[in-house]
C-alpha cells in the first residue's frame, strides 16, 4: 500500500501547473470481511479499496474530487491517467467556483511515517478456529482483518502515512429467547483483536464468552420505569461518549447551535469534577495528521474535572470563526478519546452499585433534546439486575432518557481505576480507524422511560 | 450504460461467477453562510465477483477491472465459498436455485427534465440562502443540492442478467436559530438528508427548495420562541416526512428477512416478528397496508432488479394490517424455506455499491393512502399534537421500544390546529403502536419521500431507501417535549 501512496504521490507532483497546488488524502484498505450467525459462516469475503480525495487550489479557490484508484497495485500509467482526469474535472469545478475564504491548507514538505507490519491472513484457519470454539452455540460475529492505511501528499512535498494491520473479531453469544417474558432476547458481548490471528488466544476468548453466557441464563427481569442506580461498564460508556462526540466536541457545531454540549462550552453548566476527557492521540489509533496536511496535536483538553476546557478546531472552522487552531480533523469528532480514571476498583464496583443495573452495553441513541443535553438510548445485550452486589438477572430492554449533565454531573459517583482501550469497529464506507479509552461510571440515578 | 462484457474465468469446477460492476459520479453543491463552498464530486467505479458453489457463496471486490484483476477476486471468492459449503448456514439450502441468469430488459429509470448548469443551481441556492439570513438569531444557514448519477450490471456465467442506471437528486435548507440556551433547527427536508427522489430538476422543484428560504427561516424563529410540547398522553397527527421514519425504523427493518433469520444480531439487531407471524399476525389495525413498490415514479430506490438479480415488483407486505410476507431476497428465502417456512418474498437483495455484498434491504417500502382528508383527522382530533420533520430516532434491537423527535409541531384543540411547539417528540413499542392507527390519510396527504442514510449490515452499509405516506393520525401516544 505505501508503494500505491508513494505513486500517487509522484502522479499529483506531475499532474498539476502553475500556481496549482494539489493534494490528497488516501483511504486504502485490503480487508477480509466475515459474517458468523449461529457458529457457521453466513457471508465472508475480501474488499481491496483505495479512495484518493484531491483537493486542487489554484489562487483562493479550491475544488475536491474523490476517485477509486484503479486497484491496490495499481501502476503509475494508471495512476496518472487516473489523476490527469481527475485534475481536469477539479480545473472545471475551479471554473465555477468563488474565492473560499475558510481555505486553510499546510503546505510545508511534512514527512511521516507511523506504519506496524502489514500481515497476512489465514481464512481456513480463522473459520475453523469459530466454528470448533462456537461448537453448538448461538455465536453471531463480524471479523475484518487486514491492513487499512491512511496517508496525505501534496505537490508541495508532503508525504504522511499511516498504517495499521489488525484482525478484530466482535461476536454475541445468544440463549434461547425467554418464553417467560414475552420472548426477550439475552446475549453477552465479548470481542478479540491483534495484530495477526492467534487461533488459541481467540478459541480462549470464545470459551470465556460461553461460559459468561450462563449468567444470562436465568429468567430475564423485567423493570417498571422509574430512577435506578447504574454502573455503566466501559462499552456502554463509550457508547454515551460516541453520541456526544456527535458535535458535541465541535467548535462549528458549537459556534452552529447545534452542539449538545453547548450549555457546558458557554459556562451555562458543568459535569462533574470526576470528568476529565481529551482527544489523545498517544494510542496510536488514529493517525497523527489531519485532512489539511497539518500534524496533530498528541493532545487536546475538552473537558478538565467537568469544566469546558476547549474545543477540537479544525484549520477550516479557525478560518471561519476566528479561532485557533488545534489541527482536528475537518469533521471535527474525536478520533481517539480518552477519558481519565477514577478511583473505583473494578473489584470494588458491583458492591458500589449495590443495588441497580449493570449496564454493559448503550444502543441507538440519540438527542430528546440536543441543546439541552438530553440524551435517549437502549440497553443492550448483557445488562443485568443486581442486588447487594450480586447480579442476579438479565434485564428487559430498557429505554433511558436524562440529561448528561445530570447524568455525567451531581449524579455520577465514580469512575473504575482501569481504563479500557475500544478500537472503533465502524466499517462504513471505509474500516475506521480511532477508538475510546474509557473506564466504567458509577451513576447514582438514570431515569428509564419505557 | 454499462456495454462491455467482462472476461473472468470460472474458478473451480461447479463454481457459478457473478460479477456486479458499479460506477457512481457525485456532485454537491453547498451554499453556507452565505457563501459557495468548495464544489465537492466524487467518481467510484468497482466490480464484486461472487462466486457461488452449491451450498456456499463467496465475494471478493475490487477496482481492478482487468481480466487479471477480476480471475485473482474469482480464486479469492471461490476459497471463501468453499470454506463455507464446509462450515457454513446453508447446509440444506440449494444455492444454485437462487441465482437466475435470464436476461432483463435494460432499466434507465426515470429521465426526469434537464439539470441547469452549476452557476445556475448555484443561483437557485444562493436566492434561498439570503432568505435564510433574515434575523440575526439565525446563527447557522445552509442550501444544498447534490446529484448522483450510478449505474450498474450483473453478469452471470458470462451474460448480463441486469443493467441499469438512475439519477438521484437531494435537495436541502436550514436555518438554526438561537437565543441564549435556546437553540432549534429547522430545515426543508431534515437535518441528516434532505428532500431526495430519482429525476431531475422537477425533484428540486417538488422539494419546495426555490423559494423555501422564507418558510425554514420563519419556522426556525417561531419554534424559538414556542412553549416546550406538552406531556401527556395525546393523539398524534404525523406528517408523511415523520411517517417515512416511523415506516422505516418500526416496520421496515423488523421485517427484514436477514434479522429474523438472526444474521444481524450482532450489530443492527433481531426483530420482534418471527417466521410463524406471517400470513396471520396482526400488525396494526385493518387501516394499516404497507408495500413494497419500486415502480412508484421518482421514488427514491426503484429498480427493475435487486442485486442479486431477482426482478422487481410490487407486493404488499401488510394488507388491512395483517402481516403477508418479509422483506426477504432469494437467499434469505431459499434459508426459510430449509428451514421448513416457505414465504413470498421481495426483490431486496440490495448493496450499497460494488465493495460491500447483498443483504436484505428496504427499497420502496410506503403506506398506501386511506381515506381521510387532512382536515377530517384534524377536526376528529380533541386534545393532540401534530408533528412533522424528524429530527431524532432511536429503537431497541428487536425493533420494538422506539422514540422519535419532530422539528415541528402543532397542537390540535378541539378539532383545530392551535399553537407552535417545540421539541415534539414521543415513544411507543412497535407491535402495538400500529394497533392504534386511527386515520389513514387520503392520497391528497401522500407525499413521495426518501433518504441516503440507511444504515445496516458487516460490514456496514449505508443506502438509499424511499417511503411514500400519507399523514396517519395514531390514537393515545405517550407524547413529550425538551428540557
Amino acid at each position: 500500500m505505501r508503494a500505491l501512496f508513494d505513486r500517487l504521490a509522484d502522479a499529483l507532483e506531475r499532474g498539476v501547473r502553475g500556481h496549482e497546488v494539489i493534494a490528497a488524502t488516501l483511504e486504502a484498505e485490503a480487508s477480509e470481511f466475515v459474517r458468523i450467525n449461529h457458529g457457521r459462516l453466513r457471508q465472508a469475503g475480501r474488499v481491496e479499496r483505495a479512495v484518493a480525495r484531491l483537493r486542487l487550489v489554484d489562487g483562493e479557490r479550491q475544488a475536491l474530487h474523490a476517485i477509486t484508484l484503479p486497484g491496490l497495485d495499481a501502476g503509475s500509467e494508471a495512476l496518472d491517467a487516473a489523476v490527469v482526469a481527475a485534475i481536469g474535472s477539479l480545473r472545471g469545478a475551479i471554473a465555477d467556483s468563488e474565492p473560499d475564504p475558510w481555505l486553510d491548507l499546510n503546505r510545508a514538505p511534512v514527512r511521516s511515517d507511523d506504519a506496524t507490519p502489514q500481515r497476512g491472513f489465514d481464512r481456513a484457519a480463522f473459520i475453523d478456529c469459530v466454528a470448533a470454539a462456537a461448537g453448538d452455540a448461538d455465536l453471531v460475529g463480524f471479523c475484518s482483518a487486514g491492513p487499512v492505511a491512511r496517508g496525505f501528499c501534496s505537490s508541495t512535498g508532503s508525504r504522511q502515512w499511516y498504517l495499521r494491520s489488525r484482525v478484530a473479531f466482535d461476536w454475541s453469544v445468544h440463549l434461547p429467547p425467554d418464553a417467560s417474558a414475552a420472548g426477550e432476547r439475552r446475549a453477552v458481548k465479548a470481542s478479540w483483536s491483534g495484530e495477526t490471528l492467534h487461533p488459541d488466544a481467540l478459541a480462549r476468548a470464545i470459551a470465556a464468552s460461553l461460559a459468561d453466557a450462563s449468567v444470562i441464563a436465568r429468567p430475564v427481569r423485567r423493570l417498571a420505569p422509574g430512577s435506578y442506580r447504574v454502573l455503566l461498564a466501559p462499552q456502554g460508556f463509550a457508547d454515551l461518549l460516541d453520541l456526544l462526540n456527535w458535535g458535541g466536541f465541535s467548535a462549528r457545531a458549537d459556534r452552529s447551535g447545534q452542539s449538545p454540549l453547548a450549555q457546558l462550552a458557554a459556562g451555562r453548566a458543568t459535569l462533574s469534577p470526576l470528568l476529565t476527557v481529551a482527544e489523545d492521540l498517544g494510542t496510536g489509533l488514529a493517525p497523527g495528521f489531519q485532512g489539511d496536511g497539518y500534524p496533530r496535536p498528541r493532545r487536546v483538553p475538552l473537558i478538565e474535572h467537568g469544566r469546558f476546557a476547549g474545543l477540537l478546531v479544525s484549520p477550516r472552522s479557525a478560518r471561519e470563526y476566528g479561532l485557533e487552531s488545534n489541527a482536528a480533523a475537518a469533521s471535527e469528532v474525536a478520533e481517539s478519546l480518552r477519558v481519565a480514571p477514577g478511583e473505583l476498583p473494578p473489584e470494588a464496583a458491583l458492591a458500589r452499585l449495590g443495588t441497580g443495573i449493570l449496564v454493559s452495553n448503550l444502543w441507538y441513541l440519540n438527542f430528546s433534546d440536543r441543546p439541552a443535553g438530553r440524551v435517549t438510548g437502549m440497553t443492550r445485550f448483557a445488562s443485568l439486575w443486581v442486588e447487594d452486589g450480586t447480579p442476579v438477572a438479565p434485564i428487559e430492554a430498557m429505554r433511558f432518557d436524562d440529561s448528561v449533565y445530570r447524568m455525567l454531573g451531581d449524579r455520577l459517583e465514580a469512575l473504575g481505576t482501569a481504563v479500557a482501550t475500544l478500537p472503533a469497529d465502524a466499517t462504513y464506507e471505509a474500516r475506521a480507524t480511532g477508538g475510546v479509552e474509557v473506564p466504567s461510571a458509577l451513576i447514582s440515578a438514570v431515569r428509564f422511560a419505557l | 450504460m454499462i456495454d462491455a462484457p467482462l472476461r473472468v474465468r470460472a474458478p473451480s469446477a461447479g463454481a457459478r461467477v457473478a460479477i456486479r460492476v458499479v460506477r457512481t459520479q457525485t456532485e454537491r453543491l453547498m451554499v453556507r453562510r452565505s457563501l459557495r463552498m468548495p464544489i465537492e464530486t466524487t467518481a467510484d467505479a468497482g466490480a464484486m465477483v461472487t462466486v457461488w458453489r452449491r451450498h456456499g457463496v463467496g465475494y471478493c471486490a475490487s477496482a481492478d477491472l482487468s481480466s487479471a484483476g477480476l480471475d485473482a477476486a474469482a480464486q479469492v471468492a471461490d476459497e471463501w465459498a468453499r470454506l463455507a459449503e464446509r462450515h457454513g448456514v446453508f447446509d440444506r439450502v440449494e444455492l444454485d436455485a437462487v441465482l437466475d441468469d435470464r436476461p432483463l430488459p435494460d432499466d434507465a429509470g426515470p429521465h426526469g427534465e434537464a439539470l441547469p448548469a452549476r452557476p445556475d443551481l448555484f443561483g437557485l441556492l444562493h436566492a434561498e440562502s439570503q432568505a435564510l439570513a433574515c434575523d440575526p438569531r439565525i446563527v447557522s444557514w445552509t442550501a444544498r443540492l447534490a446529484v448522483t448519477r450510478g449505474e450498474q450490471a450483473l453478469q452471470v456465467d458470462g451474460r448480463w442478467r441486469v443493467r441499469q442506471s438512475r439519477r438521484y437528486v437531494e435537495a436541502n435548507l436550514e436555518a438554526t436559530a438561537v437565543d441564549g440556551p435556546v437553540s432549534q433547527t429547522r430545515t426543508l427536508a431534515g437535518q441528516y438528508n434532505g428532500f431526495a427522489r430519482q429525476g431531475g430538476f422537477e425533484v428540486i422543484r417538488a422539494s419546495g427548495l426555490i423559494g423555501g428560504g422564507a418558510r425554514v427561516a420563519d419556522e426556525a424563529l417561531q419554534l424559538l420562541a414556542a412553549p416546550e410540547c406538552p406531556s401527556g398522553v395525546y393523539d398524534l397527527l404525523l406528517a408523511p416526512d415523520q411517517m417515512m421514519l416511523q415506516i422505516h425504523e418500526s416496520i421496515g427493518h423488523p421485517l427484514e428477512l436477514d434479522r429474523i433469520l438472526g444474521d444481524e444480531r450482532n450489530f443492527a439487531g433481531g426483530s420482534f416478528v418471527t417466521l410463524d407471524m406471517f400470513g396471520h399476525y396482526r400488525y396494526g389495525s385493518p387501516l394499516l397496508n404497507v408495500t413494497f413498490d419500486p415502480g412508484v415514479p421518482g421514488e427514491l430506490a426503484g429498480y427493475a432488479a435487486d442485486d442479486d438479480g431477482e426482478a422487481a415488483r410490487k407486493v404488499w407486505l401488510i394488507r388491512d394490517g395483517v402481516l403477508q410476507r418479509p422483506l426477504g431476497g432469494g437467499l434469505s428465502r431459499a434459508r426459510a424455506a430449509a428451514r421448513g417456512v416457505v414465504l413470498e418474498g421481495t426483490a431486496n437483495s440490495r448493496a450499497v455499491g460494488w465493495h460491500r455484498p447483498p443483504i436484505d434491504r428496504m427499497a420502496n417500502l410506503n403506506v398506501e393512502p386511506g381515506s381521510a382528508s387532512l382536515e377530517s383527522m384534524i377536526a376528529s382530533v380533541e386534545r393532540g399534537v401534530l408533528m412533522s420533520t424528524n429530527a431524532s430516532w432511536s429503537i431497541d434491537d428487536a425493533r420494538n421500544k422506539f422514540q422519535f423527535g419532530c422539528e415541528w409541531g402543532r397542537l390540535i384543540e378541539a378539532g383545530r390546529l392551535t399553537s407552535v411547539v417545540r421539541n415534539p417528540g414521543y415513544r411507543g413499542v412497535s407491535a402495538t403502536f400500529w394497533r392504534g392507527l386511527g386515520a389513514v390519510g387520503d392520497a391528497t396527504t401522500v407525499e413521495v419521500l426518501g433518504t441516503p442514510f440507511c444504515g445496516k449490515g458487516e460490514p456496514g452499509q449505508v443506502i438509499r431507501v424511499g417511503h411514500a405516506a400519507p399523514a396517519c393520525l395514531f390514537r393515545g401516544v405517550d407524547v413529550f417535549g425538551g428540557g
